[in-house]
Order: C-alpha cells, then sequence, then structure tokens
C-alpha cells in the first residue's frame, strides 16, 4: 500500500440488488501517478470511480479523496471535492445544447465570475492542449468520437484538476485517435501532475501509460502491480484476463440452473 | 421504485408519491436556481414562444367553431346577440385554460420530457453532477418554472384568439351586430369571476401540473431509447388526465 494515496479505499462493501459488487475491496491511487484499473466487464470498474466521486455509496468500508471521507461529505463539501477532481465518461457526455467552447467553458461560467478575456483565454488554452482549438464552434453532433473524448478531456482540466477519471477512454477509437489519447493522458500526468486513474480492458494501451495496474474480479483486488508484470504473476485470474480465455474464473455460462431440467428431460436435477 | 408484480393501481400511486416528492426537491431547489436566471429565461422562451403558433392557430378555430354552433342553436330561440357573450364565457372559464394546458402538454410537455430524458440517456446529467452543478437546479428547475410562466400567458393569448374568431364568424361572416356583440359580452364577463379564477389561475395550476409531470418523466426515465419513449407517452396521457381531473375540481370550487 502507498503511504501518499490521493484515493485510499478500506474494506469497500457494496450489495446492489442483491449481487456483491464489492466484497471488503482495499485499494490505493498513488499521489501523481497514473493507475489502471481493469477488469472482466460487468466487475464494477464504472462503479469504483462512482464511489470515488461520491455517486454512489457503499455499504460498509470507507473511500478517502485527498483526505476527506467521501461518503460522509455533505453535498456541499462534495460538490467542493468534485471541483477538484476531473470525470472523462465512456460516451463523453458533452452537453448537446452547447457547441465545443461553450461545453469546455461550462464549469468556468457556473464555478466563477472571470471576466469572459480570460474565460475565452483558459479555453482556448485547454483546446488548443487537446488539439482542437479550431474546433471551438463546431457542435458536439459535428465531432467523431475521439474528437468528442478529446472535448470532454479538455473540460475535465478547465479547472486544473488534482484527480482525473477516466473511464474506458479507448473504447471505440481508432489507433490514430487511440495514441492521441494515450499522449493526452501521458503529457497531462507529466505536466500537470495530475494524478490519473484509468479504467480500461485493453492491456497493450494501459501498458503504455500506466505505472500501477489492479485487477479486480469478484469484488476484490486479485492482482495488482506494474503492467508488465501483471500479466505473469501466476493466479488463475490473470491467466484468463490477460490470456482471454473463455472459460477461466470468470465462468463462461451466466450462472442458471440445471440445463437438463430446462430443456424439460426427465432425471434433470430439481 | 416497483415490482414487476405490482398492479397498476400500486404503481399509479407510487408515481404520483414520487412525482409529489420531485416537486418538493424542486421547490427546495428553487433559491439555487436563481442564479440560472439566464437559463429559465431561454426556456420560456422555448417552452412559451415556441408554442405560440400552436395555441394561437388552435384558438382561433376553437373560437370559430364555437361562434358558429352557438349562432345556429342560439338562432332557434332568436337569441343569437348573446353569441358573443357564450363564446367569452365558454373560452374564458374552461375551453381556454383547458385547451391551451393539454396543446402545451403536447407541444412543449413532450419535448422537456424528450430532452431530459435524453440528457438522462446521454450521462449529461451526471456529467454536470460530476462537474459539481446541480442538475436539478441547472436543468429541472428552469423548464419547472417556465411551464409554470408560460401556461398562463398562453392561456391569455388563446382566449384572445377564440374570442377573435367568435367575432370573425358571428360578426363578419353571420351578421351579427358588432356594438350588440361587444357590449353583451363586457356586461356579462366577470374580470375576476371569469378571467383571473377562469383564465389566469386554471391556467397556473395546469402549469404547474404539467410542468412537473413533464419534467419528471424525463428526470426519472431508465436510460434508454425505450425508456425515452415510454416516458414521452406518460407526459401527454398523465397531463391530459391531471387536467381534466384538476379542471373539474377547480371549477367545483370556484363557480
Amino acid at each position: 500500500m502507498t503511504d501518499d494515496a490521493i484515493v485510499r479505499i478500506r474494506g469497500l462493501t457494496t450489495v446492489l440488488n442483491g449481487k456483491t459488487i464489492f466484497d471488503n475491496l482495499d485499494l490505493d491511487i498513488p499521489r501523481g501517478r497514473i493507475t489502471a484499473i481493469m477488469g472482466p466487464s460487468g466487475t464494477g470498474k464504472t462503479t469504483l470511480l462512482k464511489h470515488i466521486t461520491g455517486q454512489m455509496r457503499g455499504d460498509a468500508g470507507s473511500v478517502e479523496v485527498d483526505g476527506e471521507n467521501v461518503p460522509a461529505l455533505s453535498r456541499e463539501r462534495l460538490f467542493g471535492l468534485r471541483e477538484r477532481i476531473g470525470y472523462l465518461f465512456q460516451n463523453s457526455a458533452l452537453l448537446t445544447d452547447f457547441d465545443v467552447f461553450e461545453n469546455v467553458a461550462f464549469p468556468l461560467r457556473q464555478h466563477t465570475r472571470l471576466p469572459e478575456e480570460l474565460i475565452r483565454n483558459i479555453v482556448l488554452n485547454k483546446l488548443q492542449a487537446v488539439g482542437l482549438r479550431g474546433a471551438a464552434r463546431l457542435m458536439p453532433t459535428e465531432l467523431s468520437g475521439g474528437m468528442a473524448r478529446r472535448v470532454a478531456l479538455a473540460r475535465a482540466i478547465v479547472f486544473d484538476p488534482a484527480l482525473i477519471l477516466y473511464d474506458e477512454p479507448f473504447v471505440g477509437l481508432d489507433p490514430i485517435a487511440l495514441n492521441q489519447v494515450l499522449l493526452l493522458i501521458r503529457t497531462l500526468n507529466q505536466t500537470l501532475g495530475i494524478t490519473s486513474v484509468l479504467v480500461a480492458h485493453e492491456l497493450a494501451a494501459v501498458q503504455k501509460v500506466a505505472e500501477r495496474v489492479y485487477l479486480i474480479a469478484n469484488g476484490k483486488v486479485v492482482a495488482q502491480g506494474a503492467p508488465d508484470s501483471l500479466a505473469d504473476d501466476g493466479s488463475p485470474w490473470t491467466a484468463q484476463f490477460f490470456g482471454g480465455e473463455a472459460d477461466g474464473p470468470v465462468p463462461f455460462q451466466y450462472p442458471a440452473g440445471d440445463y437438463a431440467t430446462a430443456l424439460g428431460f426427465p432425471g434433470g436435477k430439481a | 421504485m416497483t415490482a414487476k408484480g405490482d398492479n397498476v393501481v400500486i404503481r399509479s400511486l407510487t408515481q404520483i408519491g414520487a412525482c409529489g416528492l420531485f416537486l418538493l426537491t424542486i421547490l427546495a431547489a428553487v433559491p439555487r436556481s436563481l442564479r440560472h436566471g439566464r437559463e429559465t429565461v431561454r426556456q420560456i422562451w422555448f417552452v412559451g414562444a415556441m408554442s405560440l403558433t400552436i395555441v394561437m392557430t388552435c384558438g382561433l378555430f376553437v373560437g370559430m367553431v364555437l361562434g358558429l354552433q352557438l349562432y345556429d342553436v342560439l338562432s332557434i330561440f332568436g337569441g343569437t346577440s348573446a353569441t358573443g357573450t357564450v363564446v367569452a364565457i365558454a373560452i374564458y372559464r374552461e375551453l381556454g385554460p383547458v385547451v391551451t394546458a393539454l396543446l402545451f402538454a403536447g407541444r412543449a410537455g413532450t419535448s422537456v420530457t424528450a430532452e431530459i430524458g435524453l440528457m438522462r440517456a446521454t450521462d449529461q446529467l451526471d456529467a454536470m453532477e460530476m462537474m459539481a452543478v446541480d442538475p436539478i437546479a441547472y436543468v429541472a428547475v428552469p423548464r419547472f418554472l417556465a411551464g409554470v410562466v408560460a401556461l398562463p400567458l398562453l392561456g391569455v393569448v388563446f382566449c384572445a384568439m377564440g374570442v377573435f374568431g367568435g367575432h370573425l364568424v358571428g360578426v363578419t361572416w353571420l351578421g351579427i351586430d358588432n356594438g350588440t356583440f361587444w357590449s353583451n359580452m363586457t356586461a356579462t364577463v366577470d374580470v375576476h369571476k371569469d378571467i383571473v379564477n377562469g383564465v389566469l389561475l386554471k391556467s397556473f395550476a395546469f402549469g404547474i401540473v404539467v410542468s412537473l409531470i413533464a419534467v419528471f418523466q424525463g428526470y426519472t426515465t431508465p436510460p434508454t431509447s425505450e425508456g425515452v419513449a415510454y416516458a414521452t407517452t406518460r407526459t401527454v396521457v398523465a397531463s391530459s388526465i391531471a387536467i381534466l381531473a384538476l379542471d373539474f375540481v377547480l371549477t367545483s370550487f370556484l363557480i
């Protein structure tokens, strides 16, 4: 475990609709680093991000972000904390009423009374950083998936947050757009010292940027370490996940009753 | 919310209860939304001004058909001079506020539901939460207030067009004396009972109900295309029933 952790999760237990999502989960996100959270689909990776941002609360355990216990925060203090967190949604979640410029300016207009000139300079600076200053007046519907994600990234960093959470940032991107996003994640981390948390499936992409990987399955951290060495740690979870095996600790069959009984054969298990 | 086995009565009561709680949430957020005044004005333009065409057109035709029918019936008794009076009272007390509210639910209510539902489905509301912007204060309250402000104004416009339509048919087409049409109307119509209680109070009440239902359905819709489609339909159905039921209750107190 890390001493200087910006996110410290201890004993997190979450049950949703009778299904245990997290079972006494412990996890630290080191400050100033890029950490990836990986795991099979439906294992609760995005749900974990929602616990970090306070959108969801666990049934037990603590989630500390920058020294604040998130589940115990009042709405005002939670909003104060969120101003220090950038969040990149999987589908970018740009506001469709506004153009690119206004999307990036939105948090500034809502939380500050900066003069228009300064807002313009900040927004253009962020758009330049993601390579889309020329697209400032386009509407979200006119953007490709990769461009929309970069605009969302510009919006997420408009307040220079201490922590950015990327929810599946590589999904649906062509190789060029994927490398652009990878470059941005690395640059933001190195130049601004922003702590980054990636939720992703793509091991090749994660290996290029992440310094630490947590593999989550069955509600727990089943493996952790440097991305290069993690695949060889010998556990059945990593062997299946990184080897892409169809069956293993994560079963191919969704839990179901006896097959023979379901087909109506006599002698099936009750 | 509701289990699959619940019957329609329990589901409806649960929805009404949730809608009532949502109203309290909206009212509590009104002070926080005052800083989004520009958004409220934008929404008044969107739901109010953009509904003017349909409201004016329908108001005109309702007035015209009412004038025609009344002239036909009143001529049996030789009372065609009362056409203007009856057109005005029918429109001010009932048709104006009720038809305007039904039109408003179909034109503006559905678009508000679909807009908020799609914002939910595309994570825009969650994105606002993550940017420390309260979506109730920024999205729900301005649209709610816009409906509450716009509907009485639209009701007045509908009534004006309705009376104009009645005049067009009664006086211009069928030859009722212009002075009789107006003097009978002004002598009989009571400003407080027919216009304040009739048009304005009813429209205000309908504005609250329709806007609440539209915003509630959009805000709580499942984030799927099917969910948004159902929510939009529910807005029209629930609003129509609520408008007509509330109209009866209000009329029984006001008459």
